[in-house]
């Protein structure tokens, strides 16, 4: 009965979009239309368990699942994308909110599982982020971006497969909002509950696995700290560990 | 001498005048023509001309006849000297303490024949003393006028005079204000006093210098050494701070009189005003020493205000607060972020991951008091900090220093708090147990000290007790999680949750010179992204953060009280204002709130001064008189907070140029056509000569009416009374 009473006191509040518990860190898969818009549905447990035994980030196991239109998104800051197949174009109500949880301080890490370049999702993805900030380029991110250095010191990307040696982005001013793989982190990261990774990394196996969770760790701390790593007390630290 | 004429003004046309003569002329002959064959030519002519004689002279009335007298006057000429009274001349004019003010009082009183009483005999003489302003004196005066003052106004002083003054008589050093005007008239005789040639001084003529200098940035103060009297001399030029030689250069002076630019530079390293001092050394047989020093106050300020920030994690607050720390171009941030704990394994060899360690020795021993601003952010202090550098944050903070703990769940986990060394300077003590809470969301709302703090007027909008400012913190989202706290009895709190208990989130509190904030959640970012969610943008929260570093580093900027000082620079015997402008709420209207404004003098004693409020609200003046020369402090003390300014307070020889300028009082007699006697000369005699040169004249006209006067008449009834006796004698009538 009290819980029933408790329930209903929540349900009640003005604010309900307000009223949910926000850890410091969680997935928030954006649902879509058309399309498949949750191609690896195992993936949190290894990344939120590999982020938590590596770094000092308080994280959860848990995914939370979104539509653009839902008021709890801005409380949300890392945003997850991910899909095979071309999906339906975004409302122009759904690209104004994307717009300006991008602008504002957002963050979106879009995955397209299949790495088919110019075909199903990336082609919807592109055409999408082309609507939603216009005057930005999505592309390759350089070798010395933050999101190389926010954690592991990275040289080679990871992943389920190995599209692109590289991560593609659209940065405004000295922040990167969007991050964009071809490479099937999260296809990488899956695991089955009986501990099974669900897919075999191709061609690099194992050590490839490995680097897409360094890559996906070092996406999540970059998220969190932005282009902390560019603070001028850490070039000499970096410069001299890259020149080992 | 007089000249005597006749002028007719007429009072018809003339055409009407000569027709009235034609008329008269025409009548007489007509009757001459009648009368002549009774009485015979002759005796016709004779009667015909009287009658024409009376005509013509009624028909001259018309041309109104008058008789001018002129005469010729003379005036002597009104002269004006002027004595000049401005401190310069109370130098000694030799070393028989003899000033240039005694030196032109005896060229007017003294002697056989003394000056002023010459001249005043043959001349109306007025006297004035010449300084600050133009002040008429009496001849007894004289002998008791001091110099003092500033230069005079010699240009001003004539436009007054020339309206009924023949010439002027400047008796000066030439230490005067001049500016050649094409529209001068009265002419002015200069007499000189004082020697040029006897006169030694070393002065610092002037100084440029910013009105701010940046902390721990090269300022560069240009000073004018002049000197008179002294040749092939070397000089150190001393820049002091509060007594304590800041840098020095030499100068050489080769030729007199003779000047000489030098810059000294200098790096202030800590805020607030400095009151320097340029001097040059005092050198045998100076006439002024006190021209040797002057005095100016540089705000320092900071050109980065500099934070040094700790996080416990990688986390949303961090990243938001460095997005609006890093958003304020004033800001220098140095942040270290705890990516992994020792209990964190990392899996890759060092040189594939990218941390650094945690400068922790350097920062807490050694760098801290570079910096104005520690940020501690979910940041587990007592387990990477040693109690010494606890112990150095505290006094950073009691020595001016800005801290501000942000909470979370790795702070405060041990509930140690009390007894680490910040305990003392932290705003608050834990409540329960149970350090954080992240079970609901916890509303918040603006307290009502926080609805009065400067900190919190994140629109310019809000006023005190605005309904939209306690509407709009309302609206803020809900947070996650917060520390328990209770705040200490010295701290004021901002926000506090609006459910339930009323816990602290946001309380400020002050230590020593220093100011702390603590903000009880690690869950602040969600009131910037509440905000964009809400339509309403990312300014809320960055001006809350900005507000909050500048209020924690005193920014005054931010500070309800502002001072500001008189933008001229004073002198001693001023009455000097002060403006004092509360911003927000007037704390003097507050019930039961002091307020207190204290004026020292540059020995640190309270002196008198008046407090009035002018026509602005919450704006009034301090008045008070500078008596001494030095810096003067004015603190303004409120309930909230405590303001402090100084000013200079310029002596009165300070800055002084007293070098006697004859060639300057040589231009201005040439410029205004008058002379300039040297005191060699026969004064009285070239006064005299110049006096007659501009000795006025007028003419006194007097006009008499001819038609009016009685001679006039009995000739024209002479005429008229001749005609008719011989009318009759001879038979006509």
């Amino acid at each position: 009965m009290s819980l029933i009473l408790i329930g209903g006191w929540i349900l009640s509040r003005p604010n309900l979009s307000f009223g949910s518990l926000f850890p410091h860190f969680f997935f928030t898969q954006l649902k879509y239309s058309g399309g498949e818009w949750d191609p690896n549905p195992l993936f949190v447990q290894a990344i939120v368990e590999e982020l938590e035994i590596r770094t000092s980030i308080d994280a959860r196991k848990e995914r939370r699942v979104i539509a653009l239109s839902d008021p709890d998104l801005f409380f949300c800051p890392f945003l997850y994308m991910a899909g095979r197949y071309e999906f339906e174009p975004l409302t122009d109500h759904e690209r104004d909110i994307l717009r300006r949880f991008l602008t504002y301080g957002g963050f979106l890490f879009a995955e397209d599982t299949v790495g088919a370049k110019g075909f199903g999702f990336d082609r919807a993805f592109r055409r999408e982020m082309e609507q939603v900030l216009p005057n930005y380029e999505l592309k390759r991110l350089p070798p010395d971006h933050s999101v190389y250095q926010s954690f592991y010191l990275i040289g080679s990307l990871g992943g389920r497969q190995k599209v692109n040696p590289y991560l593609e982005g659209i940065t405004v001013d000295d922040w990167t909002p969007v991050i964009y793989s071809q490479n099937d982190l999260s296809g990488a990261w899956s695991r089955d509950r009986y501990g099974k990774w669900v897919h075999e990394c191709v061609p690099g196996g194992e050590l490839q696995r490995k680097a897409a969770f360094k890559t996906g760790i070092n996406i999540i701390v970059y998220s969190l700290t932005s282009d902390y790593k560019k603070d001028v007390i850490h070039h000499p630290f970096i410069k001299r560990r890259q020149n080992l | 001498m007089s000249v005597n004429q006749i002028t007719i003004t007429p009072v018809f046309p003339w055409w009407l005048i000569i027709l009235l003569l034609c008329l008269g002329l025409a009548s007489a002959l007509a009757q001459y023509r009648v009368i002549q064959d009774k009485v015979g030519k002759t005796r016709a002519f004779i009667i015909s001309f009287l009658r024409f004689g009376a005509i013509s002279l009624l028909v001259a009335f018309a041309l109104n006849p008058s008789l001018v007298t002129k005469k010729e006057h003379k005036i002597s000429p009104a002269i004006a000297i002027l004595v000049d009274t401005s401190q310069s001349m109370a130098q000694s004019t030799s070393r028989d303490n003899v000033t240039r003010l005694d030196e032109a009082k005896a060229l007017l009183t003294e002697g056989v024949s003394p000056l002023l009483r010459s001249l005043s005999e043959k001349y109306e003489v007025s006297i004035y003393g010449l300084a600050d302003s133009l002040r008429p004196l009496e001849t007894g005066d004289l002998a008791r006028l001091e110099a003092g003052g500033n230069k005079g106004d010699l240009s001003e002083a004539v436009k007054v005079l020339s309206g009924n003054r023949s010439m002027a008589v400047v008796l000066s050093d030439g230490n005067l204000r001049w500016t050649e005007s094409h529209g001068q008239q009265l002419p002015i005789i200069t007499v000189p006093v004082g020697s040029p040639e006897a006169y030694r001084d070393i002065l610092i003529k002037g100084i440029k210098a910013p009105a701010l200098a940046f902390r721990d940035r090269e300022g560069v103060i240009d000073a004018t050494i002049r000197s008179y009297g002294y040749t092939d001399l070397t000089l150190p030029v001393l820049l002091k701070d509060s007594g304590k030689l800041l840098t020095a250069k030499n100068i050489r002076v080769q030729t007199t009189p003779g000047e000489v630019s030098t810059s000294l530079s200098f790096v202030p390293s800590e805020v607030g005003q400095k009151n320097l001092t340029i001097s040059v050394p005092q050198q045998v047989g100076e006439d002024i020493v006190t021209n040797n020093q002057i005095n100016l106050s540089i705000k320092v300020v900071r050109d980065k205000t500099r934070i040094l920030m700790a996080s416990g994690n990688p986390s949303m607050n961090y990243r938001f607060m460095r997005t609006a720390l890093k958003s304020d171009p004033s800001i220098d941030l140095l942040s270290f972020v705890i990516l992994r704990t020792p209990s964190d394994i990392l899996n890759v060899r060092p040189h594939e991951q990218s941390l650094i360690p945690f400068p922790v020795e350097t920062l807490f021993s050694k760098e801290l008091t570079n910096f104005d601003l520690v940020i501690f952010d979910n940041f587990n202090y007592s387990f990477y900090l040693r109690p010494d550098y606890l112990e150095s944050l505290r006094d950073f903070v009691k020595n001016g220093g800005g801290f501000a703990m942000i909470g979370g769940p790795n702070l405060f986990n041990e509930g140690r708090n009390g007894l680490s060394p910040i305990g003392d300077i932290l705003p608050f003590r834990f409540a329960e147990k149970e350090s954080y809470r992240r079970d609901s969301p916890i509303a918040v709302r603006l307290s009502h000290a926080g609805a009065k703090h400067p900190m919190m007027r994140l629109s310019d909008d809000f006023q005190e007790g605005d309904a939209d400012h306690l509407r709009f913190w309302l609206a803020m989202p809900p947070l996650d999680g917060i520390n328990l706290m209770e705040a200490k009895r010295s701290a004021s709190v901002l926000v506090e949750s609006a459910d339930g208990i009323p816990w602290p989130i946001l309380t400020v509190s002050e230590y020593g010179k220093g100011r702390i904030l603590a903000l009880a959640t690690d869950y602040a970012w969600k009131w910037y992204m509440g905000m964009v969610a809400a339509g309403k943008g990312n300014q809320p929260y960055l001006r809350l953060v900005h507000r909050m570093v500048r209020w924690l580093t005193k920014d005054p900027s931010l500070d309800p009280v502002q001072i500001t000082l008189p933008e001229i620079a004073a002198s001693t015997g001023q009455e000097i204002d002060v403006r004092i402008q509360f911003h927000g709420e007037d704390p003097s209207k507050r019930s039961g709130s002091a307020v207190s404004f204290s004026v020292f003098n540059p020995e640190g004693v309270k002196t008198d001064s008046k407090l009035k409020p002018t026509p602005q609200p919450g704006e009034y003046l301090v008045s008070f008189l500078a008596e001494q020369a030095g810096v003067y402090r004015i603190k303004v003390e409120t309930p909230i907070s405590q303001v402090e300014e100084s000013m200079v307070v310029a002596a009165p020889l300070e800055n002084l140029d007293a070098a006697p300028d004859h060639d300057q009082l040589k231009k201005i007699s040439a410029s205004t056509g008058g002379k300039y006697l040297s005191q060699g000369d026969a004064l009285l005699k070239e006064m005299e000569g110049y006096a007659q040169k501009v000795e006025k004249q007028f003419i006194e006209e007097t006009r008499l009416p001819m038609w009016a006067t009685p001679f006039v008449m009995a000739i024209i009834l002479g005429l008229l009374s001749s005609e008719w006796y011989f009318r009759r004698r001879w038979g006509l009538i």
